[in-house]
């Protein structure tokens, strides 16, 4: 128990940032750290979700207490409900002496629950429960024990597009929303790009005094701030480690995978990437962009894009495009005997009529 | 008894939160207004302010209503509070569970929720004298 306490605490970082979102996030880690309320944040991989939780520890009156993470994506149902609420001896096969779970580590400190939007349904109705009568029971045991535990969690998930999914339980999303921290990504607040090359690169250089990291020059720092950092503070955090071994940062925004860059920037209109399909590079042909290429037009302005790209529009054209190529696939093995055909794909004769002409399948002449 | 009442109304729909404005100023109420729950903490912990009364909105952004209310609760307790959802159930059960005097559903009636209000803050000053 203390091992974890004292690793949490050298672990800790600042929230390091100057653009207005995260100025605002830090006053209100300031205003509610001390109110134990439930806590949702939110925001992509890498943005600084688990800083931002450990702030809200760090600042509040639990921080003598435990910081117990748990990361709900990573483990199996079974495994997860075990860990969170332990179990007692001979709950299950293998558990031979009892073993209590991250709740009872947590108590009178902060419990946080990454990825809680990766959660099984039935965790969650059973995290719902323990929430509502602040009392659970580990596995296998009778007793009910009482939890004084702050629930921090987090997600990169949307939460609202997962309940209408009905993927997230509505319930258990009001009862965790109660303060919400929403992190916007990296390319939305540049401004916090140079600070936190500062404050890394001073950081590694006092773990590594042996080498010797340096600033980017100001055109390489406009080239980094301009890039759309699909995974956030991390992978800028990897290019400044990588930089303490290249000395380059020329070569590291080279090696800086620009396909997505493509992608993402187009959301700022007249890129000069306009012209530039993604597509004919064979060399890429399997690249994520390549395949959605097939079916929207990548080059036109992000507005147009965002526009065409529905999941439902692509879904069908994707399946449009197989289902043509194995009816002529079929058609063409069977000599164009169409009933034969149908029979084969399990389809009514019917259908098969309707498909091939909804997709212009035609016998060669 | 020249005192005029004083509420804070939070909202994040600006549309709403300028009506009430309006309309609680022309029933002579001392108004003022806050678009989320981190704006109307702040206005709440600015010590020369004061409030008889809380109108707030459940969803909203960083504090949402739900927690305003708990923490309202704690740190000012004679304050009334109302809530108001049009979120179905669940924000509103939340509230009820945080303490909320009441919790009125959307679409209000502006005069309904005056009528509320005057009744809320007569109790307390019924109370009151009683104590005197
Ligand atoms: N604002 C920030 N200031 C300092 N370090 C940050 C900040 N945001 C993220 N980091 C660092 O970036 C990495 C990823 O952050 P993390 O909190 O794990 O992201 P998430 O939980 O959102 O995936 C961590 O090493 C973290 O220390």
């Amino acid at each position: 128990m203390l091992k974890q306490k004292n690793e949490n605490k050298t672990m800790t970082t600042p929230l390091i940032g100057v653009s207005k979102s995260i100025l605002k996030i830090k006053e209100l880690i300031h205003h509610v750290a001390d109110t134990c309320l439930n806590v949702l944040i939110t925001g992509e991989t890498g943005v600084g979700k688990e800083v931002v939780a450990q702030c809200l520890y760090i600042e509040s009156e639990r921080s003598s207490k435990n910081f117990v993470k748990i990361n709900c994506a990573a483990l199996p149902e079974t495994l997860l409900e075990s860990e969170l609420y332990g179990y007692e001896k001979g709950a299950f096969t293998g558990a031979h002496k009892n073993r209590s779970g991250k709740f009872q580590m947590a108590d009178k400190g902060v419990l946080f629950l990454d990825e809680i939007g990766d959660m099984p349904l039935a965790l969650q109705s059973k995290m719902l429960h323990v929430l509502q009568s602040g009392e659970f029971s580990p596995l296998g045991s009778e007793q009910e024990f009482k939890t004084d535990v702050w629930v921090i969690a987090a997600t990169n998930h949307n939460l609202e597009d997962s309940m209408a999914q009905k993927r997230f339980r509505e319930d258990l999303f009001y009862r965790l929303n109660i303060i919400k921290i929403e992190i916007p990504p990296l390319r939305k607040r540049k401004e916090d790009i140079s600070p936190l090359i500062e404050y890394y690169l001073r950081l590694y250089k006092s773990e590594y005094p042996g080498n010797h990291g340096e600033k980017p020059g100001s055109d390489t720092l406009t080239k980094l701030i301009n890039y759309p950092w699909p995974g956030n503070v991390r992978q800028l955090q990897n290019c400044i480690k990588k930089q303490m071994i290249l000395k380059s940062w020329e070569k590291i925004f080279d090696e800086l995978p620009k396909e997505e860059v493509k992608l993402s920037t187009s959301t700022k209109k007249g890129r000069k990437s306009k012209k530039t399909k993604t597509l004919p590079d064979t060399k890429n042909a399997d690249t994520p962009a390549s395949i959605i290429s097939e079916f929207v037009d990548l080059s036109t302005s992000s507005e147009k894009l965002f526009e065409d790209i529905s999941l439902k529009k692509i879904k069908k054209l994707a399946s449009d495009k197989v289902e043509k190529e194995v009816i002529y696939f079929v058609l063409d093995k069977v000599g164009w005997n169409r009933s034969r055909a149908s029979k084969i794909l399990k389809v009514s004769y019917k259908t098969l009529l309707y498909k091939m002409h909804e997709f212009k399948v035609l016998p060669p002449v | 008894m020249t005192d005029l009442n004083r509420v804070l109304i939070v909202d994040d729909n600006k549309d709403i939160l300028s009506t009430f404005y309006e309309f609680f100023n022309s029933m002579n109420y001392e108004v003022k207004t806050a678009v989320d729950g981190l704006a109307a903490l702040k206005i709440l912990k600015d010590k020369s302010n004061c409030f008889d009364c809380l109108i707030t909105d459940l969803v909203m952004p960083n504090i949402s209503g739900v927690g305003l209310i708990a923490i309202v609760k704690k740190e000012f307790p004679d304050m009334k509070i109302i809530a108001m959802t049009g979120y179905g159930d669940q924000p509103g059960a939340l509230a009820s569970e945080a303490e909320a005097d009441i919790v009125l559903f959307k679409p209000i009636d502006l005069f309904k929720i005056e009528n509320t209000v005057s009744k809320l803050l007569s109790e307390n000053s019924d109370n009151n004298e009683k104590h005197d």
